[in-house]
């Protein structure tokens, strides 16, 4: 497009603190952020919502853009988690007796195990990614960020034929890292869970 | 195009931080545990979140009674409630890292979590 380096000047003047360059930005935005937000089907309040929390990060994200050029990029992949987390909410959480289907008051402990296992893994895979090369943290990073649906975790259980080559070697070495391999050695709380909630880091052939 | 909205937008400078030394708190996950049911607009139950940073964790738990929350590495924090209106209500986090505050209003919010010299400030969020 042709005005992407006006769009870089406009980052990097922001990000040293020129409001007047903020304020184009926002003006020449708020139509492809709203676009994403009206795809959503979000309306009123909560696509003010998703809205102003996007522009909010940005304010904050400004200095960490690497490549200024890229901020519609950034807009677009941030208000669709916003969106899909602004739908979640709507869905409101709660507690539910799977004996006879009816709303508890309060999680089970298997409920808290669960969300113990995740923290594991979750920790697992910051500990992984931290003790690979820069290259493969960023490649992972950017695949992850690339799909607002896929997280790291969700990579790791893809079926070995959905990745492409370069990210598969990567999704190899990050398995093979000390941390993972503590992780799927020793899960005392995920042996715990009967299938399930359990995470299947399937091995690649 | 809406103007309400490009207001709220360009607005949203005031809260740019030139502080080096703050460490902003990714939000991690919306914690929906196992064994639940997502119920559309069913008013009581908590909502989840946690946020992660290298020196500091925050989880909360958000429900119309107000936040209840826990610091990890636990230990006392002075905790404030942000809203792009500005601060809304502050507390002590206790010796184990817990604390509560009052329900956030609607839209974004956010916390500041000020330990020592060290300041930590939660992604933007709705509740």
């Amino acid at each position: 497009m042709g005005d992407r380096p006006e769009v870089g000047r406009l980052v990097r003047a922001s990000a040293q603190g020129d409001e007047a360059a903020w304020i184009e930005l926002v003006r020449r935005f708020t139509p492809r952020v709203m676009a994403v937000i009206r795809s959503y089907r979000l309306t009123g309040a909560d696509a003010q919502d998703v809205s102003q929390t996007v522009w909010l990060r940005l304010v904050e994200h400004l200095g960490g853009l690497r490549e200024p050029e890229a901020l519609p990029g950034w807009l677009r992949v941030t208000t669709e988690h916003e969106c899909d987390r602004q739908r979640q909410r709507g869905r409101r959480t709660v507690p539910v007796d799977p004996h006879c289907g009816e709303a508890m008051n309060r999680p089970s402990t298997e409920d808290v195990e669960a969300a113990i296992v995740r923290a594991e893994l979750r920790q697992a895979l910051r500990d992984g990614l931290a003790e690979l090369p820069e290259r493969d943290q960023a490649l992972l990073r950017a695949y992850a960020l690339a799909e607002p649906y896929k997280d790291i975790t969700q990579l790791l259980q893809m079926k070995t034929g959905s990745v492409g080559p370069t990210l598969r070697r990567c999704l190899d070495r990050l398995r093979r890292t000390q941390a993972l391999r503590a992780y799927l050695g020793s899960t005392p709380a995920a042996e715990k869970q009967k299938g399930g909630d359990r995470f299947e880091l399937a091995p690649l052939d | 195009m809406d103007e309400r909205h490009i207001r709220a937008a360009q607005a949203a400078f005031t809260w740019r931080t030139v502080d080096a030394d703050l460490e902003i708190l990714g939000l991690e996950t919306e914690l929906a545990p196992a064994g639940t049911a997502q119920v559309r607009g069913s008013p009581g139950s908590p909502r989840m979140f946690t946020f992660h940073g290298e020196r500091l964790s925050v989880a909360l738990e958000i429900d119309e009674d107000g936040i209840v929350g826990q610091l990890t590495p636990p230990g006392p924090a002075r905790v404030t409630l942000l809203t792009a209106g500005g601060p809304q209500a502050a507390t002590e986090a206790d010796e184990v890292g817990c604390f509560s505050l009052p329900p956030p209003p609607p839209g974004p919010m956010r916390l500041d979590c000020q330990r020592g010299a060290d300041r930590f400030l939660t992604e933007w969020t709705s509740a």
